[in-house]
């Protein structure tokens, strides 16, 4: 190990306390000290993909595409395998322990409209609902401890704790004096968590009405990734007439940009291909970038599929702004240093032909764009800058 | 009513016709034009606040129409609008506090039947709060419903007005009235003086022997050399002449007159010049909410400049200028084209302008009157409130404006 930083400190400290931590699997596994204290719903040790591409895997295979079809065809079945490794996994995990709220969590998950911190926030709201807390702080104690396991059971995925902060947040700052008793408030709570996924549907429309200004006709637009904000948002920009063309990166390993290109199609929108070497080559016929986020960062970065980064960077040299539609939601209290400074969220990669054992593969899945590289943010707030998106979170968890 | 009416005519005829020159002029005169609006409108019993708002809003989307790119008669309104809210809002929560607080004092015995009114209007006062401030992270799950909890409060503020007195009403929609037209006298004030503010500033950013370059001229330039030489500061002024107007001369001149070391060069002299140059200080024709700059043309050229040489680029800027849009395609949508006769006398070239005679194409002369100066090629603005980093834009954006206020022109379609 070459590199010297804080998180690289950290990271060996947690990794000579977790002494059940194999030498081989540290490549692979996220570092987690929380794995020692919670019972661990993921028992599999060879199960190396984050639960958040799972989900987001067997999401994809709701759309039934020729693409698909094809992906699956390449990948063997890949899809098929892994959601029933899924499946098992979550039995097993139903079945050991007494963590309802994660079960609560994946029930809401599987809906493939329903964005993550929607669920992680259904989840707690289930934690009110079956409480039998009297006073406010037990309420909060519970609370507390549904979703310490809930990020710890899977910490790969940002919009996770981050929705689990939010709602902790709100439930805390809702001081009991705006309320006349316990009851009304646990109500009060409860309603709003129910309404949230209203509020992160109205959110994508609201992104998509932002935004609207911001496409030209006749422009060219690069996409990469699936995200179904910025989906929404080509959506919104075909309906209202407007003429424009859009690039979508291929996505490897997922082919996300094959699927998008097919949602695309449906609406009549002219889309091209491209594999994701190609971006620098067609940079100077592009208008300009849109990108989706796993989560919003506090530096005003994010982090989001593999291969945004060097969108970003190819963007930025040759002058082309780069817009990021985010729901608010995502904005999470992590300020990444480097590349190396988040929860590794691995996801397989088929080369099509068998890797010899002794060449590494990097799986990692995601990296992170730091906000110089970024123009604008869509977000239900408003359209911001990056460094709005600091200032937004120190105003609600300070 | 009816001379508003000719008022606002007259106003909207100067705007299209561009008769008034000048975002401080224009935003001056805004801010008087509403007020007479405020002071001539009839307001309704009830819910009186969204009576003014719409005759203004109805005003400002006319304005913004008569002359888009003049960015200050948009800011203006949002700020008059704005203020009308805020106006509206301390009154509510004053008008509620005191009636739960007499409440209580009157009848002590009863607290449980007390107790629920004091609570709901501390509710009330908080999420009304909310609606003034632009949509956050924190009211995010909270998500009062905003412009129904206002009228709600509204209504049930008159409704127990009802009970006391009619008179009462009366003078609480005077007094409604009253405040907004004071607030905007005082923003009338503060249009007026913000060169004075900004040139206050000025000793703490120019120092001895340096030199400064300018392009064009700008009041508060002039204003804010002008007080760092007051403070006996010695430095040398370059100013770039600002083709093809020439309003640097009208700068120079008047530098001289008043003492400075001036030295006037052309405009494509600014890069050779700039190497000695130690800071760039340049007026605004408005400031983006990204903190992007519209600028008088030749500026983003300047800018680059500086930008080569590490040259601090600082923008003065009053907070009427400050805008709360994002700039998408700046330099079509936000650029007017003056006339030719700036660039040409009439007769010049006339041979080669007339397509029916000539061989080839006839000559086009273009004069855009605008810059657009990417926020991360400006150093420092310096506003009457202090100086600012083009990151902070959208910060004194939400103190200045109601985020409900931002889409002024309703879209034809729907």
């Amino acid at each position: 190990m070459w590199r010297r930083s804080a998180s690289f400190i950290l990271d060996n400290r947690l990794l000579q306390g977790d002494t059940v931590t194999k030498p081989e699997s540290r490549l692979l596994s996220p570092p987690s000290s929380m794995a020692e204290t919670l019972p661990n719903p993921n028992p599999d040790p060879t199960l190396t993909i984050s639960p958040y591409y799972q989900t987001r895997a067997a999401h994809h295979g709701v759309v039934t595409s020729d693409w698909l079809a094809q992906a699956q065809a390449a990948a063997g079945g890949d899809t098929d395998t892994r959601s029933s490794e899924q499946e098992s996994s979550l039995k097993s995990a139903a079945s050991e322990h007494s963590f309802p709220v994660i079960d609560e969590f994946n029930n809401w998950r599987k809906q493939p409209d329903l964005a993550e911190a929607v669920a992680a926030i259904k989840a707690l709201a289930s934690v009110i609902r079956s409480s039998e807390a009297t006073t406010m702080m037990e309420l909060q104690n519970e609370l507390k401890t549904a979703s310490d396991s809930l990020k710890s059971w899977d910490m790969t995925s940002i919009s996770l704790t981050a929705g689990c902060d939010l709602f902790m947040r709100y439930v805390t700052r809702t001081s009991a004096v705006e309320y006349e008793d316990f009851d009304s408030a646990k109500s009060r709570f409860l309603e709003r968590a129910e309404k949230f996924g209203e509020i992160s549907f109205k959110a994508r429309k609201i992104i998509a009405m932002l935004s609207q200004d911001f496409i030209f006709d006749g422009c060219t637009i690069l996409v990469h990734g699936f995200s179904r904000v910025v989906l929404e948002i080509l959506k919104t920009a075909a309906e209202n007439k407007k003429h424009f063309r859009v690039l979508c990166t291929e996505g490897r390993p997922d082919r996300t940009g094959l699927r998008f290109s097919n949602e695309l199609a449906k609406l009549d929108v002219p889309v091209k291909l491209l594999i994701d070497s190609a971006v620098a080559y067609s940079m100077d016929e592009i208008d300009m970038v849109f990108v989706g986020a796993d989560g919003v960062v506090e530096s005003g970065g994010i982090i989001n599929m593999m291969g945004t980064y060097q969108i970003a960077l190819v963007a930025k040299t040759m002058d082309k702004p780069v817009y990021v539609a985010a729901e608010s939601y995502k904005f999470a209290r992590l300020y990444p240093l480097n590349q190396k400074d988040m929860v590794p969220a691995l996801k397989p990669i088929d080369f099509g032909v068998p890797i010899p054992s002794k060449v590494e593969v990097e799986t990692s899945a995601r990296d992170y764009t730091p906000p110089q590289y970024l123009t604008l943010l869509f977000t239900d707030l408003g359209v911001l800058t990056p460094s709005v998106v600091s200032d937004e979170l120190i105003q609600l968890y300070l | 009513m009816l001379d508003t009416n000719a008022l606002v005519h007259d106003f909207l005829n100067k705007l299209k016709r561009r008769k008034i020159e000048g975002s401080k002029a224009t935003a001056k005169l805004t801010a008087e034009l509403l007020r007479s609006v405020i002071s001539q409108q009839r307001l309704p019993n009830t819910n009186q606040a969204g009576a003014l708002i719409d005759a203004i809003k109805a005003i400002g989307e006319q304005l913004v129409a008569a002359n888009p790119v003049e960015l200050a008669v948009g800011n203006i309104v949002r700020r008059v609008l704005h203020i009308i809210r805020e106006e509206d809002l301390s009154l509510t929560t004053s008008a509620i506090g005191g009636l739960s607080l007499s409440a209580i004092s009157d009848d002590e015995n009863d607290v449980e039947k007390d107790d629920y009114p004091v609570l709901s209007a501390a509710a009330v006062a908080a999420a009304a709060r909310n609606a003034l401030r632009a949509p956050s992270l924190q009211t995010l799950l909270e998500g009062v419903p905003h412009s129904a909890a206002v009228l709600h409060s509204n209504s049930s503020a008159d409704d127990s007005e009802e009970k006391t007195k009619s008179t009462d009403k009366n003078s609480r929609s005077r007094k409604l009235k009253h405040n907004v037209i004071e607030t905007v006298n005082d923003l009338i004030q503060d249009i007026a003086t913000c060169h004075e503010e900004i040139a206050e500033q000025a000793v703490e950013h120019i120092h001895h022997n340096e030199v400064i370059l300018t392009l064009g001229s700008s009041r508060t330039v002039i204003e804010f050399l002008c007080a760092a030489k007051e403070k006996k500061r010695s430095f040398r002024v370059f100013v770039a002449e600002g083709a093809p107007r020439y309003e640097g001369h009208i700068l120079a001149n008047e530098l001289i007159s008043r003492g400075l070391q001036t030295t006037v060069i052309t405009d494509s002299a600014v890069f050779a010049m700039i190497s000695r140059v130690n800071m760039v200080i340049v007026g605004a024709h408005a400031v983006m909410a990204n903190g992007g700059v519209i600028a008088p043309v030749g500026l983003s050229m300047v800018a680059l400049a500086a930008q080569r040489h590490a040259v601090p680029f600082v923008v003065l800027a009053g907070i009427h200028k400050l805008c709360p849009l994002y700039p998408h395609k700046p330099d079509v949508l936000l650029n007017e084209l003056k006339s030719p006769s700036d660039l040409l006398d009439f007769g010049e070239f006339s041979d080669c302008m007339d397509s029916a005679t000539g061989i080839g194409f006839p000559l086009h002369v273009v004069n855009p009157a605008f810059d657009y100066v990417p926020p991360q090629l400006v150093t420092l603005f310096i506003t009457d409130t202090g100086g600012h980093n083009p990151s902070y834009m959208y910060r004194l954006i939400a103190d200045y404006y109601s985020a409900d206020d931002l889409v002024l022109q309703r879209k034809p379609t729907s």
